[in-house]
Formats: structure tokens, C-alpha cells, sequence
């Protein structure tokens, strides 16, 4: 039974995260053997990003770069675990970590934090090594809660107008000003924080912060906090790749800011997650073939899963409220 | 009787202008301006920016008074009177009385289309070449309003928010919305529809700092004949206004969670 209840919960969290409820089933959503080669995240394309010749975009009307288009996240299991593992369970295949820096792609926790990381992943109920068999928190996620930065793991559109980066998937979407505006009061807490951009060259360098902490960046309790900042860098380096950085700040939980480094390639070119509750698909043929295959289609969270929110409560998970020194 | 033909020809000829002048025909044009927009890019007449309404009819689309937490305001529907057929009109009734446990806002459920237009919260239209989309701060809403050729999708489907697909007449965006659910209402008064609804929406610009918002519904289940809203929609004026956010259901929830009696927990 409690074998069931963790493939549940960890499926429910998979699902939830990336596929719709209604409308198609996203194509590569997969069940992964113990036998999986380990996918490669951060180390790999590090040193694929280094070999690539310089590429200059082209320029939207308004004179920057241009990212317009549908961009899958990164390949593989998602985010189940940002941290290099072996093969986990059917939903977590082997990885390596999404971590470019430090080197050794650990989140360099504080001691305290990482023994709060530790004893919320071995809360989990998840079937997974080291657990106590205690149900501390489901994944924010699997409550329909949605933030930074995790919704850059999924496939995005974007779309960009004048003085605004747009980030759209199909159920939620980030505006990102570009036009030099000041970041609100920092007692604004929001889910996806309070994002401002601007251009750097080549890159669209968005500095995010008032973020909440009441989610996790992926589904093995890593976390950030209320005093975190963000900054991600979104550069095209190929015609159909975006280097996509993400450097996370807060003394109060890291003993140095990390950065988090995976390509983001166009939809229908390459392999990625596809576009959460789009119709759009990976493969160039369906994308082809379908008149409606790049639309994005209702994806909706709570409507459809209450009764899994429900069963989730009365399975006795914690609600996970930010974490603080 | 040359005279008493001539009455009877009379009221019929009234009654036929009567129908044709009056009867809201989704998809005609009901609006003239002399306003001319700016155009975008595409040559489309530019509606972009961030808007919001100034009324009322997230509480009652109908006129009303006030009571604890409610404004009083006029209506948005044209007539005032929504035509229900008589279960309809009962149904209405007890949804009224129920509301605080039936409206699905109550469950932080998505809002349907054109209640999402007229709550409190404010919504930026963004334009494509081939889709017009609108962002609402409230849950984070997107409605994707498609303009690329493809007509609906076939069958019905069941989505709270429909299926939406758009067209201009001159300066107006017209809006053809089907596929919907039986689950959401109008408003907060237990105003409602079934999975019949057809909604046309009209966004006419009519200066630079208002459309003129106009809906046709139609819903042969639950009511005797189309009938119509409309009311204006203003532009945010505030220099550094953005859309933030109301993330309702994960505010919801986190109060709820812990609580031993939970009515949104325990009422199903």
C-alpha cells in the first residue's frame, strides 16, 4: 500500500507538472526503465556551449534580439531532482544536475539549510532511498502551485513587444518589463516575484526578486527563500537554441549564489519537454500536419484535480510555507 | 375592413422591424464610432494595453443593491431582464440563495467567458499577426483568441473557458466563443448558462482610452432568446501599472489546509 501511494504521489506531481488535463496527451511523456542512459543536463551542454561558433540573432523591430517562438525545456525526466542521481523511480530517470556552478553541481546549502532540505525530502513518502516512510510535504506543484523558476523547465512561448518580454505557457505566463523600471517594494511577495529585463548584447538579463519561497525548484524539496534573488540570462546561441542561465542569490540559505545552465530548443527541432498543454508536439510531422498543432489548448490545474488536492490532505502532507533562518 | 388590414399589417410590419431592429444577432455590427485607433504592426487597429472595468458586474449583472461587502450598481445587461426559461429562473433562484457554497469562484475555479472580463482585476490584450491574446492578473487567465484560419475545433468540449476564435469588422474584434462547460456562472448572483453557451464578444475602441465592450449570449437551454451586456472598458493610466498577480486557488488552500472543519474540503 505504501508502495502505491508513493508511485501515486509521484506520479500525481509528474502529471500535474506537465501534462494537460484535457486535450492531447503530450507526445514523450515517458515511464523510465532502470536502464536509462543517464541524460545530460548541465555538465554536457557546458561543453557543447563552448564549442559553438558565435551567433548574433536576428533583431525584432525594435532593434533586440529576437526569441519569438515555442522553446521546449530541457530533455529528460524534467526536474524531479535539479542534483546529478542514478535512476530513481519510473518518473526520475538517471540525470546529471542542472547545476553549472559550483562545479560540483550541488545547491551549496548553509549547513542548517541542507539538513532542512534533507529531512523534507526523507518526508516525501515517495518510494525513494533514505525516506522515513513520514509525510511531511507533497510537492507545491502537485497543489497546483506554480513559480520561480521553475515554470522556465517546461516549454515556454515567447513573444515580445515593445519595452516587454512576454513568457507564455498554456496556463500561466510571466511579463517581463524591459523599459528600465525599478523593482517594486521589496515587502511584495509574489508566486513568480517581481521581474525586471534588460539587454545585454545578446542576452535578455532578467533581475528577479520580491519571489515567496512557497514553492520548490523542483520536486525533491530544493528550495529557495522569501529573501532570494534571481537573475537569469536568456541568450540564443543558435538559431534554434537558448542558453538559459539561472544564478541564485541568498546568504541566508546558500554559502555562495549558483547557477543552474540547460538549452531551451525551438519546438519541433530537437528534444526537450514539449509545451505543457499546448497541442503543439516535438515531432516536425505532427507540428506539420495538424492545422491546430500550434495552438495552446485549456490546461487547467485545480478544476480537474480537487479530489487529488483532497486526497493529498487527507494523505496527512504538510502545507510547505517559505523557509527562514 | 381596409382599415382593420391595414392595423394588422401594421403591428406585423412593426413586429418584423421590431424583431430585426432589436433582436441582438451575434457577429453583426452593432456599433458604429467615429474613433480610428492606431494600427499595429500587422496593420490590425491596436487595442493593446492593460484595461479593466469599473463596475459592478463581478457582483450582479443585473441591477442591484448593496448589502455587506456588495456595491450597488445598474446592470450591464441590455433590458436588464435575462430572459431564463421558468426551471431556468428557478435554478437562478436557488443559486442566489446557495451562493456562498455553489459559486465555483468561491473554489478558485477558472471564471468562464465574459465573467473573467468584468472582475476586479486588471487584463492586457497582447496582439499577433494571427492571435489576439489576453492576459488577466486574476489567477493568472490566459485566453488565446485565435485568428489563424482554423475555424473551433470539432465536437463539444467541455472547457471553462471555451474555445475563442477572432475576426475584425474595421475597428471592432470580434470574438466567436464555444466548447464551453456547464460549471461557471456570470456573477456572484447565480447567473448561469449550460454547456449550450455561445458567447460573441465585441471590443470596439472608441478613444484612445476606452473599448466598448459588448456580449451576445445565446444558450437554447436555459434561455428563451439571445440577450445582451455591454459596458465600457477603461485603460490603466498609472505610469508604472503591470499586471502582478491573484493567485486565488493557492491562497485558498493555504488557508484551508490546516483547517479541522473546512467547509471547501468537507463539502465534497
Amino acid at each position: 500500500m505504501r508502495q502505491f501511494i508513493a508511485v501515486v504521489i509521484a506520479a500525481l506531481a509528474a502529471v500535474l507538472f506537465m501534462l494537460p488535463v484535457t486535450g492531447r496527451v503530450v507526445a514523450g511523456q515517458a515511464f523510465y526503465k532502470p536502464d536509462t542512459p543517464k541524460f545530460p543536463q548541465a555538465r554536457t551542454w557546458v561543453a557543447q556551449r563552448a564549442k559553438l561558433p558565435p551567433y548574433k540573432a536576428p533583431r525584432t523591430p525594435d532593434g533586440v534580439p529576437d526569441l519569438q517562438g515555442n522553446w521546449n525545456g530541457p530533455v529528460g525526466g524534467g526536474n524531479d531532482d535539479l542534483e546529478e542521481h542514478d535512476y530513481i523511480d519510473v518518473t526520475t530517470p538517471p540525470q546529471e544536475s542542472y547545476v553549472s556552478d559550483p562545479p560540483d553541481g550541488k545547491v551549496p546549502y548553509t549547513p542548517w539549510a541542507l539538513a532542512r532540505r534533507n529531512e523534507i525530502r526523507a518526508g516525501l513518502a515517495r518510494g525513494w532511498p533514505g525516506e522515513t516512510g513520514q509525510r511531511l510535504y507533497g510537492d507545491p506543484a502537485a497543489l497546483c502551485l506554480v513559480g520561480m523558476p521553475r515554470s522556465s523547465f517546461g516549454a515556454q512561448q515567447i513573444v515580445q513587444t515593445r519595452g516587454q518580454v512576454i513568457l507564455l505557457t498554456a496556463n500561466t505566463y510571466r511579463v517581463i518589463p524591459t523599459d528600465g523600471r525599478a523593482h517594486m517594494n521589496s515587502g511584495a511577495k509574489f508566486f513568480f516575484g517581481n521581474s525586471r529585463g534588460r539587454w545585454e548584447g545578446e542576452t535578455l538579463v532578467v533581475d528577479v526578486t520580491g519571489v515567496n519561497g512557497e514553492t520548490w525548484i523542483d520536486s525533491a524539496g530544493n528550495f529557495y527563500g522569501p529573501n532570494t534573488r534571481m537573475i537569469e540570462r536568456w541568450t540564443r546561441v543558435e538559431p534554434n537554441t537558448i542558453d538559459y542561465q539561472i544564478t541564485i542569490e541568498d546568504p541566508s540559505l546558500y554559502t555562495r549564489p549558483w547557477t543552474m545552465t540547460y538549452p531551451k530548443r525551438r519546438a519541433g527541432t530537437g528534444p526537450g519537454a514539449n509545451p505543457g498543454g499546448t497541442t503543439a508536439a516535438s515531432a516536425a510531422a505532427v507540428v506539420t500536419s495538424d492545422p491546430y498543432a500550434k495552438e495552446f489548448w485549456e490546461n487547467t490545474c485545480i478544476e480537474g484535480n480537487f479530489d487529488n488536492v483532497l486526497e493529498i490532505k487527507n494523505l496527512g502532507f504538510k502545507w510547505f510555507n517559505a523557509v527562514t533562518p | 375592413m381596409p382599415v382593420m388590414r391595414w392595423f394588422v399589417e401594421w403591428i406585423v410590419a412593426l413586429a418584423a422591424f421590431a424583431m430585426f431592429a432589436l433582436a441582438p444577432t451575434p457577429g453583426t455590427a452593432q456599433t458604429s464610432t467615429t474613433y480610428t485607433p492606431p494600427r499595429t504592426r500587422d496593420g490590425q487597429p491596436d487595442l493593446q494595453g492593460i484595461w479593466q472595468v469599473l463596475n459592478t458586474a463581478a457582483w450582479d449583472i443585473q441591477d442591484h443593491g448593496a448589502s455587506l461587502g456588495v456595491p450597488a450598481g445598474h446592470g450591464v445587461v441590455e433590458g436588464n431582464e435575462i430572459p431564463y426559461t421558468p426551471a431556468a429562473l428557478a435554478k437562478k433562484q436557488e443559486n442566489f440563495k446557495n451562493r456562498q457554497t455553489l459559486d465555483p469562484e468561491n473554489k478558485c475555479f477558472l471564471p468562464g467567458v465574459p465573467r473573467v472580463t468584468y472582475m476586479p482585476y486588471p487584463f492586457q490584450i497582447v496582439q499577433q499577426a494571427d492571435r489576439v491574446t489576453i492576459l488577466h492578473e486574476y489567477a493568472r487567465v490566459i485566453r488565446f483568441i485565435y485568428m489563424n484560419g482554423n475555424p473551433h475545433p470539432p465536437g463539444q468540449i467541455d472547457w471553462v473557458m471555451g474555445d475563442s476564435r477572432g475576426r475584425w469588422e474595421g475597428n471592432t474584434l470580434v470574438v466567436d466563443v464555444t466548447h464551453f462547460n456547464d460549471e461557471t456562472w456570470f456573477d456572484r448572483a447565480g447567473n448561469f448558462h449550460s454547456d449550450a453557451l455561445h458567447v460573441v464578444e465585441r471590443f470596439t475602441p472608441t478613444d484612445r482610452d476606452h473599448l466598448l465592450y459588448e456580449v451576445t449570449i445565446e444558450d437554447p437551454k436555459v434561455f428563451t432568446r439571445p440577450w445582451k451586456m455591454s459596458m465600457p472598458l477603461y485603460r490603466r493610466q498609472e505610469k508604472d501599472i503591470e499586471l502582478l498577480e491573484y493567485e486565488c486557488g493557492a491562497y485558498l488552500l493555504k488557508q484551508e489546509w490546516d483547517k479541522t472543519n473546512s467547509s471547501l474540503f468537507n463539502q465534497r
